[in-house]
């Protein structure tokens, strides 16, 4: 008996298989794959309902998880969702693969140009994704800290911030004052490049030829720096097990002074009072710098649209919906994602809503893509070798020397397809 | 095995029972034919081709993704690692396993609950027993190094991963801690079977409990050891969630299959990938049958 | 049961130290994450070792359960709902998926054992073999059959792929709960007339009783614990299982241990339940076995 109808069961999903597929999305149909952070609150996804007479359906995913549930998608043929979490790190490889719509045609030129992130999702000349989260680094530390160590100002240089460091730890403030994940987690690898930038470094010239491996050079020096404060007790050894979110924790809670690993949208966390315990301490400056010019660089994430999506229409309807400027308030007030538009970020500030708003806005500035030839394809995979290698270089497994040979040698492996 | 033995003479194959096995295995064949078996023919011939997205065309490679597995210093590294985790963890899961399913055997009062409290390890999802693991081995709130503290043994919190093997030890011990009850269940099942009598036999033959574990229980479940050691092996092989929520893409405790998610998925070489998790289920296999044809032949001469 | 009784003192003292090592093992770190789920955020990061709250909360279940959950620190709708539906869907394919596949295993493994067909011994040997197939193997020509049988995100396509990623086993150990049973019972029954397939429900079946149940418990823990198949196969809530749907919870910006350690604790309620349940049935069946 269970087995018979167990047969059918099976025999009907066969039928319904060789049936021609009926087209389940209407025009008025649509989903999105989006993290927790993208997943709009019900009001909003009620008042987008109401306003375009489309019905939204959100899937929520873990963002590590949306990469494997896009791939598999993808390479089976089949599109994860009509609107999909596009990240800045993937631009390489999405583009390559021909997995995204030029949204050139769909997205209205004023908007394009009101948000400065949106030229890292440029690939071949064509837009593949608008960003929802303006992300980017910029230099968060507890000034309480500082002042009780008697450091006057927040540090211009990074050998400034080693001395503050020093100073918060000999007059014992904070254990281990500079927070920076070691994990073998992107956010390790971020945090170096963003050092390396601190350092007046870049990472690889026009050719992809790496920059990083003369002793001079900004990543060598920021690979150094990383090492030689985490011999001298100024960065917790445990930190080996830490991801970036966790470090922000420890910042949070006013154990650490300086947040290497934070985002800009951290900002509106820390100083909230009723998340944070140290909202009356946090303060944020320019990024240190050995040049002289603060430089930082974005790691936006957008939406795209699968070019085998169902309803392409409906959802350039909702990148352009959650991009409008009243749309970005709402999302920031109530997700936390800082505004990818300019207008809107000088808004805010101009109406007190943005924490250290000015400090926020000149970084936002001075911010750079990454990769100035726009993000390789072979970005995922160099990002976690030099993760692994600098959780097993700070784990006392490589010096300096040999982590970053190892880095260089990892590179060319990646870029070898 | 008497009742086998009297199977084994060659007769010709009477039609009404082959009819009624056939009816019994044809969802079997069904269901692992086609959700099974179908998808893995796929995915092997897909192995000698170029299957990678970021690439226009699909041209047939032959050999060439196995042959630069071979020379990947990364999937030797992560070759060795789960080398470890298989190692250690078939060992710690049998003996744990064995002991547990002896204990359990013997206990009389509280039977029931004794044994749920066994099993109750098992039925965290990985994930969630990987985020438990992580907080326990937290080094300065866990309750690892607080345990250890307050016993004296250590004097200030050590983050014990920073060794190499102590990463993978720490990987491979939670693991074993989920697993283990998989292991018992199935010697369990195991014990139940051999009946009072041959012990009381053993003990008129003046054997002592050594002897006749060795003697008889250990003949008598070496068929339920067989699938338990299968088992360890083959999950160890597939150990992913723990070490990859511990240990993100370290390659300190990067194992096969977090090397085969990598390839495939991060850095979409999708057939190298593939090739690399077909060599995974190879070296599962062979050693299953290591256990296997020990087990088969220990018991055609028994 | 005559000769245990009289066992010696050392040997229960032995047994008892085992018994208590065992329970240390298994429930310490469970218990630690119960301790952890009802600990206030603010004691949670204590350094001094402290086995149970100052003050305990059921504030992270609150969080879980309640009427208005947080989020990023927002106040957001209860995620009751969604763990709800999680959960019921871990339920329903984690069920159906047992009930079929030991119902298979049952039959199937006594046509390995006890029917006589050609090509007996391969079909077995290639069935158990699967078992060494990682995940990712099959995942996308697999995925590419479910889209075509337009089974993804439905309870039957869920409960079919854990079916054939665990029938494997539960046929295995059936063999060999088969295989060591007596052929005499079932010769008896045959020369009384009853048929083959009479003989197997009425008496084969019934005796195999702790096989099955252990069967059952492997198969269902087993497809409990999935996380990489629900995360690909069940894109929505409509089968999305709990597995996928608790690492959700652990927000960007906020790593809250006492929330996840309520998750996990509420996640293994189901699987407990089952197993404190089926285990009557496991322990009388090892009790008959015993007194035979």
């Amino acid at each position: 008996m269970k087995r018979r109808s167990f047969l059918a069961a099976l025999g009907a999903a066969n039928l319904a298989a060789a049936m021609p597929r009926v087209a389940f999305a209407a025009d008025n149909q649509l989903s999105v794959l989006l993290p927790p952070w993208g997943t709009l609150p019900k009001a909003m996804s009620d008042r987008f309902t109401k306003e375009t007479g489309i019905a939204l359906q959100i899937q929520t995913m873990g963002w590590d998880d949306i990469r494997t549930k896009v791939v598999t998608s993808m390479v089976a043929n089949t599109a994860p969702a009509d609107g999909v979490e596009f990240d800045w790190s993937w631009v390489g490889q999405f583009g390559a693969a021909g997995w995204f719509e030029s949204l050139d045609d769909l997205v209205p030129a004023e908007t394009v140009a009101d948000i400065p992130t949106a030229k890292i999702f440029q690939y071949d000349g064509n837009l593949l994704a608008i960003p929802y989260n303006n992300d980017f680094r910029i230099l968060i530390y507890n000034k309480a800290h500082l002042e009780q160590a008697g450091v006057a100002a927040a540090p211009k240089t990074p050998d400034e911030m080693l001395e503050a460091a020093r100073a918060v730890k000999k007059a014992g403030i904070a254990k281990f004052p500079i927070g920076i994940p070691l994990s073998a987690t992107e956010g390790t690898s971020t945090a170096w490049y963003l050092m390396t930038m601190a350092f007046g470094g870049d990472l690889f010239d026009a050719d992809f030829n790496p920059l990083f491996t003369d002793p001079n050079s900004g990543g060598y020096k920021a690979l150094a720096f990383i090492l030689t404060a985490l011999q001298e007790g100024l960065i917790d050894p445990a930190a080996t097990g830490l991801k970036d979110t966790q470090v922000q924790e420890l910042f949070q809670t006013g154990e650490i002074t300086f947040d290497v690993a934070g985002w800009a949208g951290n900002l509106a966390v820390y100083s909230d009072p009723e998340k944070s315990k140290i909202a009356d301490q946090v303060a944020a400056g320019l990024m240190p710098s050995t040049e002289g010019k603060s430089r930082t660089f974005g790691l936006p994430e957008a939406v795209g649209i699968p070019s085998i999506a169902a309803n392409k229409e409906a959802a350039a309807t909702f990148i352009n919906w959650i991009a409008k400027p009243e749309n970005e308030i709402e999302i920031y007030s109530s997700l936390g994602d800082l505004p990818p538009r300019l207008s809107v970020l000088e808004q805010l500030n101009s109406e007190g809503k943005l924490f250290a708003g000015d400090v926020l806005i000149e970084q936002s500035k001075t911010t750079e893509p990454l990769f100035k030839q726009g993000t390789p394809g072979w970005y995922p995979q160099f990002s976690s070798a030099v993760c692994s290698t600098i959780n097993a270089a700070a784990k006392g497994q490589y010096g300096v020397e040999e982590a970053i040979a190892e880095i260089a040698s990892q590179a060319k492996k990646a870029m070898d397809r | 095995m008497a009742s086998q033995s009297g199977l084994r003479t060659r007769k010709p194959y009477r039609r009404d029972e082959t009819i009624l096995a056939f009816a019994f295995i044809v969802p079997i064949i069904v269901i692992m034919g086609g959700l099974v078996f179908g998808p893995l023919v796929n995915t092997v011939v897909d192995s000698f081709y170029r299957i990678d997205p970021m690439q226009p065309g699909e041209p047939f490679i032959g050999l060439k993704n196995y042959t630069r597995l071979i020379a990947d210093g990364d999937v030797q590294t992560s070759w060795a690692n789960s080398a470890f985790y298989v190692v250690l963890a078939v060992v710690a899961e049998t003996l744990i396993g064995l002991g547990m399913a002896l204990l359990l055997n013997r206990v009389r009062l509280g039977r029931k609950w004794l044994l749920a409290i066994a099993v109750l390890p098992w039925c965290l999802p990985p994930v969630v027993n990987a985020i438990v693991w992580m907080w326990i081995y937290h080094p300065n709130y866990g309750l690892l190094n607080q345990v250890l503290m307050s016993l004296g043994v250590i004097n200030e919190a050590v983050v014990w991963s920073n060794d190499r093997i102590g990463g993978l030890v720490m990987v491979t011990l939670v693991h074993v801690w989920r697993m283990a009850p998989l292991t018992a269940i199935i010697l369990l099942a195991a014990l139940q079977s051999v009946p009072g009598e041959l012990y009381e036999a053993a003990k008129l033959d003046g054997a002592g409990p050594l002897r006749s574990f060795q003697q008889v229980t250990l003949p008598l479940i070496s068929g339920g050891l067989a699938i338990a050691l299968s088992q360890s092996t083959v999950f160890a092989f597939n150990l992913f969630d723990e070490a990859w929520i511990m240990g993100g893409a370290s390659l300190g405790t990067r194992s096969v299959i977090i090397q085969t998610y990598l390839s495939a998925f991060q850095d979409l070489r999708f057939s190298y990938g593939m090739a690399l998790s077909l060599l995974a289920m190879i070296a599962s296999l062979l050693v299953s049958l290591i256990y296997v044809a020990k087990v088969s032949r220990d018991t055609r001469m028994g | 049961m005559s000769w245990k009784a009289v066992s010696n003192p050392i040997l229960s003292i032995a047994k008892a130290f085992a018994v208590l090592l065992l329970v240390i093992w298994s429930l310490g770190p469970i218990y630690w994450a119960f301790a952890t789920s009802v600990t206030p955020s603010n004691e949670i990061i204590s350094k001094s070792l402290r086995l149970w709250p100052a003050h305990a909360t059921l504030e992270h279940y609150a969080k879980l359960l309640g009427a208005a959950s947080t989020a990023h620190g927002n106040e957001v709708q209860s995620v009751w709902p969604q763990f709800r539906a999680a959960m019921i869907n871990s339920i329903v394919t984690s069920g159906l998926a047992t009930i079929v596949t030991v119902a298979i295993a049952a039959f199937g493994a006594y046509a390995f054992v006890r029917l006589r067909f050609p090509g007996r011994n391969i079909l077995f040997a290639l069935v158990v073999a699967t078992m060494a197939i990682p995940a990712y193997t099959v995942m996308i020509p697999l995925y590419r059959l479910m889209i075509s049988l337009n089974l993804i995100d439905t309870y039957l396509g869920i409960t079919l792929i854990y079916v054939s990623a665990f029938l494997p086993l539960a046929l295995w150990l059936m063999r060999t709960v088969y295989e060591a049973m007596p052929l005499s019972l079932e010769e008896a029954a045959w020369l009384d007339g009853a048929g083959r397939l009479y003989t197997l429900v009425a008496i084969v079946l019934p005796l195999a009783a702790p096989g099955l149940i252990a069967a059952a418990i492997l198969t269902f823990l087993n497809a409990w614990g999935q996380f990489i198949v629900p995360l690909v196969f069940s894109p929505t809530l409509a089968s999305k299982s709990l597995t996928v749907l608790i690492p959700e919870f652990a927000t960007r910006s906020n790593i809250d241990y006492g929330l996840m350690n309520a998750a996990g604790i509420l996640a293994i309620i189901p699987p407990v339940a089952l197993v404190i349940f089926l285990n009557r049935y496991l322990v009388s069946g090892l009790m008959a076995g015993a007194q035979k």
